[in-house]
Parts: C-alpha cells; sequence; structure tokens
C-alpha cells in the first residue's frame, strides 16, 4: 500500500510562554482525500498546520510527507516544493501591493532583471479562470473587501503546484454563495486529485465537503473517523467535551422607544463596498435589526459611517434623539455607541500590547481603574481577567500579548470589552466570524440578552442562518442600497432572502 | 524559555566581542605600544573614580536624550529632533542665564525649564507637519535639526557672544546657573540624579497613565485607536512635545553641569548617540514589560561606552 501523503506521529509542541499547543498528535491524511480538522479555539489546528507547513517547528515526533519524514530544516520553501500550498487564517497579503504582484510574489516572472508584470498579469487571469475565482489582477489588496482578500489567498496558494492545499477556516470571511461557489470548486479540484485540509467550525460544511474528520481538544488528537461513521452530535461533543445549546431569540417584545434614525444616507462616490444610496431606517430599544447582503455591497460603508470612521457624503442620523450627523467616533462612543468590527487586528485590538491593554480601550479613562491620571495596574488587570474568565478567553493572563492568542480567542476578548461598555447602540459586524460552536453561542447569547436590557444592535452578518436566529427584521443591502426590509419569522429562510441578495427582486 | 535567554545574551556578548575585536585590530597595527593601549582601551575607564566619573558625565545627557527618542518612537513616530532640541535647550538655557537678570536661588532651575520649553520646538515643529500635513517627520526633523543649529547659533553670535573670549563663546555662566558636583573628585553633577528620575518618570508616564495607555495604542496601532475615538494627532503632538522637552532639558543641564560657557559651535551629537541608546535599552521595542522601562536610564549607562566608542 503506498504511504499516505501525510503522517503526524506523536508531534509535541510548546510554546516559549509555556503554552503546549500539541500533545502527541497522531493520525494520517490520505492523498485525494478531503480530510477535515474540527476543534475548538486553540485547539492546536493552525499550530499543527504551520508545524506541516515549516512555519514552526515541532519539538518533538516526526511529520511524514509520502511517507519520509521532513527534517529539522522544514520551511515554507521546501513546504511549497513538496507541493504544499496553505491559506492563512488570518491574511499574509502584502496590503500595498496589487493582486497579481502578490499572488506571483516570491516567484515573479522576470524579463531581464525586472518583473513582467503583463506576464504575471496573464497568469493571475489563467489561474483566476481555471479555478473559477473572479478576481481584478491590477487591484490594489489595502482596497479589497476581506472577502475578496480571501479569494486572493486561495488563488495564491492555487497558483503554485500544489498536491496538497491547506485552507485555515476559509469560510469564516465568505458568504453562503461564495462558499457554496468555493466548495464546487474544491470538489472539483479533488476529483483532480487534489488534497485537500481544511479547517472549519461548522459541522454543515464539514459534512458538505470532507471524507475524514480529525478532532482536536487541548492539542490532543481526541476523535479521527470516516465522515460516515459520526454524527453531527458526536462531533460536536467531541469538540467541546460536552453538548451545547444553540443560541435563537424566543421572546420577542413590543418596540421600546426609537434609538437610531438614519435617514437618506448617501455615499454614492465611494468604491463599492462602502457606497451608499439613499439609506434609511429606524431602530429601537431591545431590537435586532439584521443586515444581509452579499459581501460588498455597502455593508462595510454603513458600519464605518455609523462607528464614525467616515463622513457620509449627505443623509441625517440621530441616537437617541440626538443629531449625530458627521459626529466623530469619541463623540459617538460617548453617546452610547458601541462597534464590534469584522477585522479584528485592524481595528479591533493591538497585537502588540497585552490581553489588559486590549481589554480596557475605551474603558481607559474611568474612575474604576484607578486615580487619576493613573492606570491601577492590579486593577486593569483584575477587570481583564475578569472579561478572560467571563468570556472563557484561553490565554496564559492579562500580561500575555493579544497576538499570541489563538484567532477565536483574540475575538473573545474584544467581544467582551465591546459588550462590557453596555452600549445603548451595538454595531455587531460578524460577530460570531472564526469562532467555535460554543464561543459563537455564547456571544449570540450575550447580543440577545444585551437587546434584552434594551439596548438596540445592528447585526452585520453573512451566516445567514446567525442573522435568522436573531433578527427581529432584517435589511437586505444590494448595491448600497436596501432591496428588501423583511420580518423575521419561520417564514424566512436563506432561501428566501437569496434573491434580494443577488439583486433579482426588491421589497423596500 | 530561560534557555533562549541565555542563548540571546550569549549572541550580544559575541557581538559586542567582535565589534570590539574589529576596532581594535587597526589600532592595534599603528600604534607603537599595542598592548598598553589596548589594556588602556578595555580597562582604563574602570580605572579609577576620576575615569568612572568620565563615563558618568557621559552618560548623563544621553539618559535625557534615550528617553525622548523611546518617548517619540513610542506613538509610531520617527522624530529625530532630539539633536536638533538638545542644542536649542543648551542655547536658551544660557540665554536665560545671561540675559534675563534672574534671582540667583531660582536661577539653575529656571534655566533649565526656559531651555527645555523652547528647545522642544525641534520635536514639536516636525511631530505637527506630520499630523497636520504629512510631511514625513523623519525628513523633516533630520533637515530642522540644522535650521534649530544655525537659529541656536545666531542667537549665541548676537545675543550671548564675549567679544573678549576670542572665540564663537558666551559669556561666563554665572555660579548660581552651575549645577551642583555631587561627587568629589569627578565632575558628575546633579544632572545625573535628574536623568534618572526623569527616565523613572518616562517609564510611569508610559505604563501607568492614562495618557501613556492612549500614547502606546496609538503607537502599537493606530487603526485600534482610531476604532477607540482617541485623538490620534494629539496624543502624538504631546508625546512629541514631550520628547522634546526632556531631549531639551537634557542640553541645558549639560551645558549648566558641565561648561564654563557655552561653546558648542556644531550639532553634539548627543540625539544620535540617545537613538542608540534607545535601541539598546530596548526601550522602543514592541514588547517588553513594564518594569523594564525605568531601566532603560540605568543602561543608557551602562552602554554608554559601547556607544560613544
Ligand atoms: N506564537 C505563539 N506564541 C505563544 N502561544 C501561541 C502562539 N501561537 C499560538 N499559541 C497558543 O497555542 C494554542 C493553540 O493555538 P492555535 O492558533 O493553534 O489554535 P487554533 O486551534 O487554530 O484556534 P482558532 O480556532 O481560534 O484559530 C493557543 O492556546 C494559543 O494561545
Ligand atoms: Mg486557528
Amino acid at each position: 500500500m503506498t504511504p499516505p501523503l501525510v503522517a503526524f506521529r506523536d508531534v509535541e509542541k510548546t510554546f516559549p510562554n509555556g503554552v503546549r499547543a500539541l500533545r502527541g498528535v497522531t493520525f494520517v491524511v490520505r492523498a485525494g482525500t478531503c480530510h477535515a480538522i474540527c476543534g475548538e479555539n486553540g485547539a492546536g489546528k493552525s499550530t499543527l498546520m504551520k508545524c506541516l507547513f515549516g512555519l514552526e517547528t515541532p519539538d518533538s515526533g516526526s511529520i511524514l510527507i509520502d511517507g519520509r519524514a521532513v527534517g529539522p530544516d522544514h520551511s515554507p520553501r521546501a513546504a511549497a516544493a513538496a507541493g504544499i500550498g496553505m491559506v492563512h487564517q488570518h491574511f499574509s497579503l502584502v496590503a500595498s501591493l496589487t493582486v497579481a504582484e502578490n499572488i506571483v510574489l516570491g516567484r515573479e516572472p522576470t524579463h531581464g532583471p525586472l518583473i513582467d508584470r503583463a506576464a504575471a498579469r496573464a497568469e493571475v487571469r489563467r489561474t483566476a479562470t481555471r479555478f473559477q475565482l473572479a478576481v481584478d489582477p491590477d487591484a490594489q489588496v489595502a482596497g479589497l473587501s476581506v472577502a475578496a482578500q480571501q479569494k486572493v489567498e486561495i488563488l495564491k496558494a492555487l497558483a503554485r503546484d500544489v498536491r496538497l492545499l491547506i485552507l485555515d477556516e476559509p469560510t469564516a470571511v465568505l458568504t453562503p454563495q461564495e462558499t457554496a461557489e468555493l466548495f464546487e470548486r474544491l470538489r472539483h479540484l479533488r476529483a483532480e486529485g487534489l488534497t485537500i485540509i481544511f479547517i472549519s467550525h461548522k459541522l454543515r460544511e464539514v459534512r458538505a465537503l470532507a471524507e475524514h474528520v480529525t478532532v482536536l481538544r487541548e492539542g490532543r488528537v481526541v476523535g479521527d473517523a470516516p465522515i460516515g461513521a459520526i454524527s453531527d452530535d458526536a462531533i460536536a461533543r467531541l469538540v467541546m467535551g460536552r453538548e451545547v445549546r444553540a443560541a435563537r431569540r424566543e421572546v420577542r417584545h413590543a418596540l421600546g422607544p426609537e434609538v437610531l434614525r438614519v435617514a437618506a444616507l448617501s455615499m454614492p462616490a465611494a468604491a463599492a463596498a462602502d457606497r451608499l444610496v439613499d439609506v434609511s431606517f429606524v431602530l429601537h430599544a431591545g431590537e435586532i435589526l439584521g443586515v444581509a447582503g452579499v459581501e460588498g455591497n455597502g455593508q462595510r460603508g454603513l458600519v464605518s459611517v455609523l462607528s464614525g470612521l467616515t463622513r457620509p457624503a449627505s443623509g441625517q442620523a440621530s441616537l437617541l434623539g440626538r443629531d449625530v450627523w458627521r459626529m466623530d467616533t469619541a463623540a459617538l462612543r460617548r453617546a452610547g455607541m458601541g462597534h464590534l468590527p469584522a477585522d479584528r487586528f485592524a481595528q479591533g485590538g493591538a497585537r502588540t500590547l497585552s490581553v489588559a491593554d486590549n481589554a480596557i480601550g475605551g474603558e481607559h479613562r474611568s474612575p474604576a481603574l484607578g486615580r487619576w491620571p493613573l492606570l491601577s495596574r492590579w486593577r486593569v488587570e483584575r477587570r481583564a481577567a475578569t472579561m478572560v474568565s467571563a468570556y472563557d478567553v484561553r490565554c496564559r493572563g492579562p500580561r500575555a500579548l493579544l497576538g499570541s492568542l489563538s484567532g477565536g480567542n483574540a475575538q473573545k476578548l474584544i467581544a467582551a470589552r465591546e459588550f462590557a461598555a453596555e452600549p445603548k447602540l451595538l454595531i455587531a459586524d460578524e460577530p460570531t466570524r472564526g469562532i467555535d460552536i460554543r464561543a459563537a453561542a455564547f456571544i449570540r447569547t450575550q447580543i440577545i440578552a444585551l437587546a434584552e436590557r434594551g439596548s438596540a444592535v445592528l447585526l452585520i452578518s453573512a451566516d445567514l442562518d446567525e442573522l435568522l436566529s436573531l433578527a427581529d427584521r432584517v435589511l437586505v443591502l444590494f448595491g448600497g442600497r436596501i432591496a428588501a426590509r423583511l420580518e423575521n419569522g419561520p417564514s424566512l429562510t436563506p432561501e428566501a432572502l437569496g434573491p434580494y441578495m443577488l439583486g433579482l427582486r426588491t421589497a423596500a | 524559555m530561560i534557555r533562549t535567554a541565555v542563548l540571546a545574551t550569549l549572541l550580544t556578548l559575541a557581538l559586542l566581542l567582535a565589534v570590539v575585536a574589529v576596532v581594535l585590530v587597526p589600532i592595534v597595527l599603528v600604534l607603537p605600544d599595542p598592548r598598553g593601549a589596548v589594556g588602556m582601551f578595555l580597562f582604563g575607564p574602570l580605572a579609577d573614580l576620576r575615569h568612572l566619573g568620565n563615563i558618568v558625565e557621559a552618560a548623563t545627557p544621553l539618559m535625557f536624550t534615550g528617553l525622548a527618542v523611546a518617548l517619540m518612537f513610542r506613538v509610531g513616530m520617527f522624530n529625530l529632533g532630539a539633536e536638533g532640541s538638545f542644542f536649542l535647550g543648551g542655547v536658551f538655557a544660557t540665554f536665560a542665564i545671561l540675559r534675563l537678570h534672574l534671582p540667583d536661588p531660582i536661577m539653575a532651575p529656571v534655566a533649565i525649564l526656559l531651555g527645555a520649553a523652547v528647545g522642544s520646538l525641534g520635536c514639536v515643529v516636525p511631530g505637527v507637519l506630520r499630523a497636520r500635513f504629512g510631511a514625513s517627520e523623519l525628513v523633516s526633523s533630520l533637515m530642522l535639526n540644522y535650521a534649530a543649529l544655525f537659529a541656536g547659533l545666531y542667537v549665541v553670535n548676537y545675543m550671548l557672544r564675549d567679544p573678549n573670549a576670542g572665540a564663537m563663546l558666551s559669556y561666563r555662566l554665572p555660579a548660581a546657573a552651575k549645577l551642583p558636583r555631587i561627587l568629589p573628585g569627578t565632575r558628575v553633577h546633579l544632572g545625573v540624579l535628574v536623568g534618572l528620575a526623569a527616565c523613572a518618570l518616562g517609564g510611569v508616564y508610559l505604563f501607568a497613565t492614562r495618557w501613556g495607555y492612549e500614547a502606546r495604542v496609538v503607537g502599537a496601532n493606530p487603526g485600534f485607536a482610531r476604532h477607540l475615538g482617541l485623538p490620534i494627532t494629539a496624543v502624538a503632538a504631546t508625546v512629541q512635545a514631550l520628547g522634546g522637552f526632556a531631549a531639551a532639558a537634557g542640553g541645558a543641564i549639560e551645558v549648566q553641569g558641565m561648561y564654563l560657557r557655552f561653546s558648542w559651535q556644531a550639532l553634539p551629537g548627543a540625539g544620535w548617540n540617545g537613538l542608540v541608546v534607545a535601541i539598546l535599552a530596548g526601550l522602543y521595542g514592541g514588547d517588553f514589560a513594564m518594569d523594564r522601562a525605568p531601566l532603560g536610564g540605568l543602561r543608557a549607562v551602562v552602554t554608554l561606552p559601547a556607544a560613544d566608542a
């Protein structure tokens, strides 16, 4: 029998800060299959993949590719030479370069001493067509939406000749349509013989794509089975160590007083993701208003205007009866706005500051944190410790750097901070993107609880199941306009939203 | 973890040795008495109290400029105006002493404060140009250092110069303007204690106050600062002013502690060495704990010979 494409044998990894991320991981990935890896935030999934891709070195144990152990000099270059491509959980694109430049980075086609831009562009177009992932090769990465950046990442990995593609939570940033499309492409690639390792917190996706699933918990393999031999409940139990109840909003109250009123908001000249045309709506206390739409249809613009980051070209807005038209972020925050940003590391926090420093942002002027102008270190750390335990953030303590936390855990901390301020208006932008089932259920419960206590919530989410289980009403954005205003109810399904999201119908 | 720390230290030591060797080889080759020269180079500074005092004297101004650079870089600005601020601080302290007729008991401290206030402009101007107009603070601060030099020389030449001194020197500084010596047998003066205190205060400011918190957030991730609604421009400008103040106070203290007359004809280089000190002391690295900040000042003293060699 041919050896498996990849075999992990007793792989151990302890980080310099003492975190034991991997404890004797042993399992195999067979060629030509799609192999899913599940596990809660901080289970060690990304770390294991980084070991395979040569970005981290295991302390002991071995990794075998085609039956041959990789040497101590394993590196991303060696991994690429062995036909391994990886799409990281956090993007590794160079923001100031164009899409084409990013994709050919490190192996640029040359023309004498110069980079042959035309060839690079042509190559990118070819790859993009072949895998049907539409991108503009000349667009600057900095200006792309998160979903588009993810596409570029995938293309970048596919553009090299790969036999094994590692996807670390690729769908966390994609819309359902884009996910379905991606899966279509991945199935096609698998039929051509590509092996795929796929990390996801969404069991539905695992079932849709994978043949085999390995479950990690606290750095150990706790389950490894063909997908047909294991039920979703069994996987969820293995991931969590116990059952989780899905969060769903049951009670719906009469509408409270008006919190946010937006009238004729427009930014017609902005880039597609920011463009808004004549957006008007009212949001009441205790209400959760969902915003649906294919990514890049104005959601980003809506969030950045309401959170005070951009000034709209025209329109009106009032928060709790006060005119907040053109207020900046500081004033909006004072007026009761809270914002959980979609891009956690660009806006939500600072990797090079400690968990404690990240936890007190916005609250750092409060007298509860020490006598003015000092910040009591003890109080700051106790404050952070409260959030860490309430939201079950896995970290070494308040002094750990945010950058040393796993993706999902960093996000939980940021959510904890924004919710702790008890905002009158919470803008929750993709609040559960990339976090595990239990943490997602927990955050949804917190959003519901916030609404029950009288906050108004504007929930932007590409996860339609999430939207429909939380929202009282749903707005659908298409091309920067409100394409539909729908009451949520049993008859509203993801399928029913589809035509509005694609601009085929309107009901505004 | 301990293993990596030991390794890092060993590596640093090896590098230091290599640097010393590279510096020594040409010296040894050209000197008639190489053994004596090398011995003097390596152990001379530690030979007696006077030589040890020399180290501390030379380290004093660098504590101020090192602190200044560390503060300014913390908010993400590569402002090199410490050099100009240091020079202006010295000039305007001299100006206050010679021209303002201050009463003796308050002459020394008021001169330092005045020098520091005027001198801080050397760092404030590039900071404001950056914040308001997006001009690179790196370039503008480098160029403004020379503007500071010639503006300062103008003041010295036309307002402070002693026509009988025979060179471009100011009048003699009166005794009341001088900082007291604190270690008999050396020229170590009160400024070293002020410098240590300033470094400690800088550490407290950055790591234990709300303003310092905002400064660190702005420096660590402006996107996060914007998200929190922090007044980024004001925070950055304030820290540039503080940095400039520290550097210029260093210049004033250097003049009042070490000189009989103001006698600098060119930029004295304390700002550049401050940059080296800040880096050696690890003050502007992204990831160090609060406890180490006050140590930066002490480290500045220890690392000085290497920085100055
Ligand atoms: N560079 C690092 N330094 C220190 N600790 C780290 C580092 N990277 C990861 N860790 C820790 O190792 C553990 C595993 O992290 P990893 O990123 O592999 O988790 P994950 O399973 O990918 O989680 P998520 O679903 O949140 O992405 C976590 O406890 C994390 O805090
Ligand atoms: Mg991960």
